[in-house]
């Protein structure tokens, strides 16, 4: 498998107060296409400022980023990104938010209806079209959020946190529809996240960082039967690996 | 949704008559007091008074109301018409934000009424020194408000906005015009209040016509009664121009966390 995002050495620093600030790295990741990788660790790791670089958005303070055989330079048109906070406009309702990608993307609004319902229908916002952000609980704004993210199909998806502010029961709905689309349509993802079930039961690979400035430590293949359904989790491997990241974050003294 | 709306329209009367009590309450206390307290009425006349007496002089104040209105929306026009597209310019320039920006934001302190008597000695008592004093007025908070809303995207919509290869036009006309409108409507409605007393003073210090000119010239002439007859005018006038932004304001951005109830 060729790799689809090289990260070379990248690091990144932020000047507060004319200071420069180690935020990230360096560190050195290979993702390959079709990979599901997990950023793993504790907040203010860089993890987002990462997504920010590989999407385009953040300029590297050192090292290269490389996606798709071609060096990141400006931000990238190719990818599906989910934002750590919202970007649903609130003078837009939900189908309009899903629409605005597509529209600022010139894609035709009619040949991508049908997939729109259908994709509504798989994060259960079927017949919350027509409603606007704020009419919305926190967990439905992230899955209207998601669909933005996904709608043009993207084959690169950055997803910061994408399940965050989802209650338990929705979350294990909607980590069920990732994986199946994650399964049907192949694409690369890195997605950030807090929760090592959450890592465990999607990735192929878990990187586990280490507290700012965050390092990538280690990068955990996870060998787990798909789809990851609940026997799944139940099974002695599953627990396994939640138990050898949980280590590695006491080790850090961050759990 | 026309039913909707009366039922709307019915609730907000409903909402509404404390403040409609309230309002009859004072008019009629006032009415009452004058007689009780018995204050002469050159002091402070009847409303009653002031409604017959204003009548009888109706075509003046039509005359006047026209003028003084004519001032404060040419002026007030002129004002947004200018200072938005000026505002866009300043966030998107670094040069103009570095030079005009702190210019304006200096001159924000300055009181612009205290321009209206040169304005008046050099363009002289006509309808134009009055228009500038209005513009002046109406300005600044405009183009402050414009550069504040035009700047203050989210990091989120803006990196959003990045990745999806839009022309500029195109995300702005999408995204950064909608979500720089309620900051702009902040400017727009500081600017109508204080539209009208721009309007006035100007005519305070040097007019022949005008509601302000008429204020003027009836207290001097004792006539307090007619004074009032401006003052409510004005007082309409100002209502009426806040009245038309904020219905605007609501037809634009219905969305928008101030217009939700
Ligand atoms: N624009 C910025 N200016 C200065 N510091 C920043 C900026 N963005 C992020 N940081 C700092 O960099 C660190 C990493 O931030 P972030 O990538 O958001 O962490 P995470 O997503 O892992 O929680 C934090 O300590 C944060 O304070
Ligand atoms: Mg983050």
């Amino acid at each position: 498998m060729p790799a689809a995002i090289t990260i070379q050495d990248v690091s990144k620093s932020f000047s507060t107060e004319g200071q420069p600030i180690l935020a990230f790295g360096p560190a050195d990741l290979e993702v390959e296409e079709g990979d599901f990788v997990t950023l793993l660790g504790p907040s203010g790791c860089g993890k987002s400022t990462l997504l920010l670089m590989i999407a385009g958005l953040l300029s590297c303070t050192t090292g290269k980023i490389v996606m798709n055989h071609e060096e990141v330079s400006e931000p990238r048109h190719d990818i599906g990104m989910m934002f750590q906070d919202s970007t649903l406009v609130p003078w837009r309702t939900v189908l309009g938010n899903i629409n605005l990608q597509l529209e600022l993307r010139n894609l035709n609004l009619d040949e991508y209806s049908v997939k729109i319902s259908e994709l509504m229908e798989s994060v259960s916002l079927k017949g919350y079209e027509h409603l606007r952000p704020h009419e919305l609980s926190g967990g439905m704004q992230q899955r209207a959020a998601l669909c933005q993210a996904l709608i043009h199909e993207p084959k690169t998806l950055l997803l910061d946190e994408p399940l965050g502010k989802l209650d338990a029961m929705t979350r294990e709905n909607i980590r069920k529809d990732l994986q199946n689309l994650w399964m049907n349509e192949k694409p690369t993802v890195l997605m950030v996240t807090h929760s090592i079930e959450e890592a465990v039961q999607l990735s192929s690979k878990v990187c586990v960082i280490t507290p700012r400035p965050g390092l990538i430590d280690k990068t955990i293949e996870v060998k787990l039967p798909w789809p990851r359904d609940l026997d799944v989790k139940r099974s002695q491997m599953f627990t396994d690996y939640m138990a050898e990241i949980q280590e590695v974050f006491q080790g850090y003294g961050v759990i | 949704m026309t039913f909707k709306r009366i039922k709307a329209s019915i609730r907000w009367l409903v909402d509404s008559w404390m403040v409609i009590v309230f309002f009859i309450a004072f008019f009629l206390l006032w009415e009452l007091s004058i007689d009780w307290f018995s204050i002469p009425r050159y002091i402070l006349p009847k409303p009653s008074t002031i409604l017959v007496n204003a009548s009888a002089d109706l075509p003046r104040l039509i005359d006047y109301t026209y003028i003084t209105g004519l001032e404060t929306i040419l002026g007030y026009v002129t004002a947004i018409v200018i200072a938005i597209p000026l505002g866009l310019a300043i966030t998107f320039s670094s040069i103009l934000r570095r030079t005009i920006y702190p210019f304006f934001v200096s001159i924000e302190m300055t009181p612009k009424i205290a321009f209206a008597p040169l304005f008046i000695s050099w363009l002289g008592f006509g309808l134009l020194p009055k228009v500038i004093i209005v513009f002046l007025v109406c300005f600044f908070p405009i183009v402050l408000n414009a550069i504040l809303a035009f700047g203050s995207l989210s990091d989120e919509l803006d990196r959003f906005s990045k990745t999806t290869g839009a022309s500029i036009l195109k995300i702005f006309i999408k995204i950064r015009i909608p979500s720089a409108l309620p900051q702009c409507f902040v400017g727009f409605k500081y600017a109508a209040i204080n539209a009208t007393v721009g309007a006035t003073i100007a005519e305070f210090i040097g007019s022949d016509q005008g509601l302000g000119f008429y204020i003027q010239i009836q207290t001097g002439n004792m006539r307090t009664d007619l004074a009032f007859a401006g003052i409510f005018l004005l007082t309409i006038m100002g209502l009426l121009l806040f009245g038309i932004v904020t219905f605007v304001e609501r037809a634009l951005i219905p969305w928008h966390i101030s217009q939700r109830r």
